[in-house]
């Protein structure tokens, strides 16, 4: 049986869609519904402390604690209807969680080194961290929304530091939460 | 020079091994997931399935997740070495020459 080189092309290119296909639709299993529950605790969090400046301390302990508690709560709700599972013992889902305490930890330890000066820089520090953690997630996992979305965020966030000092929880709000929330529904609605 | 696999070759299975491969090692995917994934009906995939597992190109396993049956597919290393293999022989035959399956 011969092939043609239409038939060898045919077979690549079903074989390029098939590996996208694939990604794209494990990508979104798990990180729409924790990008969409982050973009709007960001988006909630940062309009109220643009009008409430003096709860700002409050307002973040109280999106984190909620953020953590509802990451928990999806991740063990998909954890059971997972579409792939590791063979191995080396546990995805704790190295991940792993990373996400060590940023913690290490943000807590940069804002005592730094010690910012105004709560502005205090939660730029905190934005571009978290971003930062983005990154290295999509590097990881060869995420290009990822890294793109880390990087929109992290620029957004000097733009609104730099440029938007008075209107930079509002420009949070917009930029940080709805680029996350954004995120979140094009991956639901599209790679589906 | 590569040597295409007519057991991958098949167009249903190089769709399953094109998406098996698409995930680490270590990593199996869920049969109704898959079957979702590619539109196949279930006898269709397993059909193809049990093929390439007589192949020894992957692995099925059956479980329980919370206490319901649970079927969950995984390339083998043989079966990522025929997939490789089978992709550059596409490659070499978009680049040249036709070849013949063997």
């Amino acid at each position: 049986m011969n092939i043609s080189q239409e038939d060898a092309k045919a077979s690549l290119s079903s074989v390029q869609n098939v590996m996208g296909q694939t990604h794209k639709a494990l990508s979104s299993a798990y990180a729409n519904p924790l990008l969409i529950m982050w973009g709007l605790l960001w988006l909630i969090a940062f309009t109220t402390t643009h009008f409430y400046i003096p709860y700002a301390f409050y307002i973040f302990m109280a999106m984190s604690v909620i953020g953590g508690i509802g990451t928990a709560v999806i991740i063990r709700a998909f954890h059971s209807k997972a579409p792939v599972k590791e063979t191995s013992t080396n546990n995805l889902s704790w190295r991940i969680t792993a990373l996400w305490i060590f940023l913690c930890i290490y943000i807590i330890i940069w804002l005592f080194l730094f010690a910012p000066f105004t709560g502005l820089q205090c939660n730029a520090l905190i934005c571009t961290a978290v971003m930062f953690a983005y990154i290295v997630m999509g590097l990881w996992f060869n995420n290009r929304f990822m890294i793109v979305l880390g990087l929109v965020v992290t620029a957004g966030t000097l733009v609104g530091f730099y440029l938007l000092r008075n209107y930079y929880c509002l420009w949070m709000a917009l930029v940080g939460g709805g680029a996350l929330f954004g995120t979140g529904l094009y991956i639901r609605l599209r790679w589906r | 020079m590569a040597q295409l696999d007519n057991i991958i070759h098949q167009p249903v299975r190089l769709q399953i091994m094109s998406s098996l491969i698409s995930l680490d090692q270590n990593e199996q995917v869920n049969f109704t997931y898959l079957r979702k994934l590619l539109k196949l009906t279930d006898g269709n995939l397993g059909a193809h399935l049990t093929k390439l597992e007589e192949a020894g190109y992957i692995k099925i396993e059956k479980t329980f997740v919370a206490r319901k049956p649970c079927t969950f597919v995984i390339a083998t290393g043989k079966g990522r070495d025929a997939f490789a293999e089978h992709i550059n022989a596409l490659k070499e035959i978009v680049e040249g020459s036709k070849k013949q399956i063997q």
